[in-house]
């Protein structure tokens, strides 16, 4: 995977977003996009570059925001950054381009509270059924516990 | 014909771990199947936010307990991205000789595993005496059978001796034997045949859609491979071949993996063989500096485990690294503390049970444990 040629295609896709990316250990590359251009980001991905691997789903909460990234694989790392708010957090699914983020995007949501709009399966992952708690991998008040 | 619903799981004897199936049959063909996973769950991610990086090592090794060395070895590797670290090349070896043993031992276990589900005790018998010759070894250089706690965060614990590389040749030659036995079984045995060939299969179409790898992607004609694609430890340096098939069905895949049960064998050999020197022993006495031999400050220089600071500077890493069932992917993101401020795995296996709805369709009942075992699960790993 040529990783400028993914980037030229995407800053000609979203030519007002300042698609700064940034190298990350090992070898790969984080792309910060805004969240609703994931969904599109991704299609291009794949319609150009066949790049059609999606290695996992990391949300993160840092405290002030909800971190997504997106870790795509195609000879090369390459990790798509979104932010979301921490109150009503959510974002389009993947699962429509990219059947095998069903999983990850269940993870996600059960273990930050982040809406997937138009997941088709959507639900517990590993938490019990009957979980009623907060989102386990939330900060809570007074920093983590 | 009237619609019933079986339950399998979490507790079932033809499971090896808790996961829940709800098969939809009629009369003996499955029509529909619901999947739970989760009754494992340890919060492990969560853990990890609350120990320290050296802490952190056992906790990933004990992620999974038939691949532990997988995950220490992606671990590491990312701290040590993060810190800049320099592993010395002997000691990069010896991690990736430890993660070829571990392939073999998780092989042959999955072999016994999928004999035994489709009735062939005698293999099953086999597969797991000769699976004590890989576990042998692994004890002997590190002291565990399955957590081996070699890895350390730049470089290993561990060294071998001239002698020890030549007994582990002798009883690799050994092990090779006797996967020549697994090898005829699944080329030429009928009943082993019967039960396998056509079953579960999946095409590389449905492999891609569910981002599939490792050993089950291969056999589906998906030539991927971390070892080879994002060489990482020593993997550059050696000659291996990614074995592939293009069936897709859970013949295919005891293939692919009896088959790179051989290349691994071969690539223990040339990391034996090939064992850089130079590097201070563990076992050698007298240093200037006074540090152990284990251990040197600063960087590797030659030591087997450069000596790493607790606190890691800001920072993200993605680390990846091919484990025997496939990529497993660790991100890695440090705050400056000695703690990381998040760390996400994913194992190989939460990929192969997404396929599992498409594979228990339209299938009889009877074909279910092979098909279940043919994908070589690991609950453990995938709820973390």
């Amino acid at each position: 995977m040529n990783v400028e040629l993914v980037l030229e295609a995407l800053r000609e896709a979203f030519p007002t977003e300042a698609l700064e990316p940034r190298a990350v250990p090992v070898d790969e590359t984080f792309v910060p996009l805004p969240p609703d251009c994931v969904h599109p980001a991704v299609r291009i991905l794949i319609e150009r570059f066949g790049l059609r691997h999606l290695s996992t789903i990391t949300g993160e909460d840092t405290g002030s925001e909800i971190v997504l990234l997106y870790h795509l694989w195609h000879g090369r790392g390459l990790t798509l950054r979104a932010v979301l708010p921490r109150d009503g957090a959510h974002i389009a699914t993947l699962t429509d381009l990219i059947p095998g983020a069903a999983f990850y995007e269940r993870e996600v949501s059960e273990m930050l509270g982040v809406t997937f709009d138009g997941h088709p399966d959507p639900g517990t992952l590993l938490l019990p059924d009957n979980w009623d708690g907060e989102p386990p991998l939330r900060q809570q008040r007074g920093g983590v516990q | 014909m009237s619609r019933m619903t079986i339950p399998i799981g979490p507790q079932h004897p033809a499971l090896k771990e808790p996961v829940s199936f709800l098969l939809t049959v009629e009369g003996e063909r499955i029509v529909e199947s619901a999947l739970r996973i989760g009754y494992v769950h340890r919060g492990l991610e969560r853990i990890l936010q609350n120990r320290n990086y050296v802490q952190n090592v056992h906790v990933a090794e004990r992620v999974c307990g038939i691949c532990s060395h997988a995950h220490t070895t992606a671990y590491c590797q990312g701290v040590e991205a993060l810190l800049g670290l320099d592993v010395s090349p002997r000691a990069l070896y010896l991690r990736t000789l430890l993660c070829e043993l571990e392939r073999i031992h998780s092989h042959l276990l999955w072999v016994g595993v999928l004999a035994e589900h489709i009735g062939f005790t005698t293999i099953f018998m086999y597969a797991w005496r000769d699976r004590e010759i890989a576990l042998d070894i692994m004890e002997e250089l590190s002291g565990g059978r399955v957590a081996h706690a070699v890895n350390v965060i730049g470089g290993v614990r561990i060294d071998v001796s001239q002698a020890q590389v030549h007994a582990i040749l002798a009883r690799l030659d050994e092990l090779e034997r006797q996967i020549g036995t697994f090898l005829d079984v699944i080329r030429h045995e009928r009943t082993f045949q019967a039960r396998t060939r056509g079953v579960g299969h999946l095409s590389a179409e449905q492999v891609r859609r569910y981002c599939v790898v490792g050993p089950v992607a291969r056999a589906s004609g998906v030539d991927v491979d971390m070892r080879r694609d994002a060489p990482y430890a020593a993997y550059d340096r050696l000659s291996f071949q990614v074995i592939t098939a293009d069936e897709g069905d859970v013949w295919a895949r005891a293939m692919v993996r009896a088959l790179e049960t051989v290349e691994s064998l071969h690539m223990c050999r040339q990391l034996l063989i090939g064992l850089p020197d130079g590097a201070p022993s563990l076992f050698k006495k007298g240093h200037s500096d006074g540090a152990p031999s284990l251990f040197k400050k600063g960087h590797s220089d030659g030591a087997l485990a450069a000596r790493a600071p607790r606190r890691v500077p800001p920072g993200e890493a993605v680390s990846r690294c091919e484990a025997p069932r496939g990529e497993l992917i660790y991100y890695i993101r440090s705050d400056g503390s000695d703690r990381p401020a998040r760390i996400k795995i994913r194992t190989p296996t939460l990929t192969t049970l997404m396929t599992l709805p498409d594979q228990l369709r339209d299938i009889h009942t009877a074909d279910v444990p092979a098909v279940l075992a043919g994908v070589d699960l690991c609950i453990a790993c995938a709820d973390r």
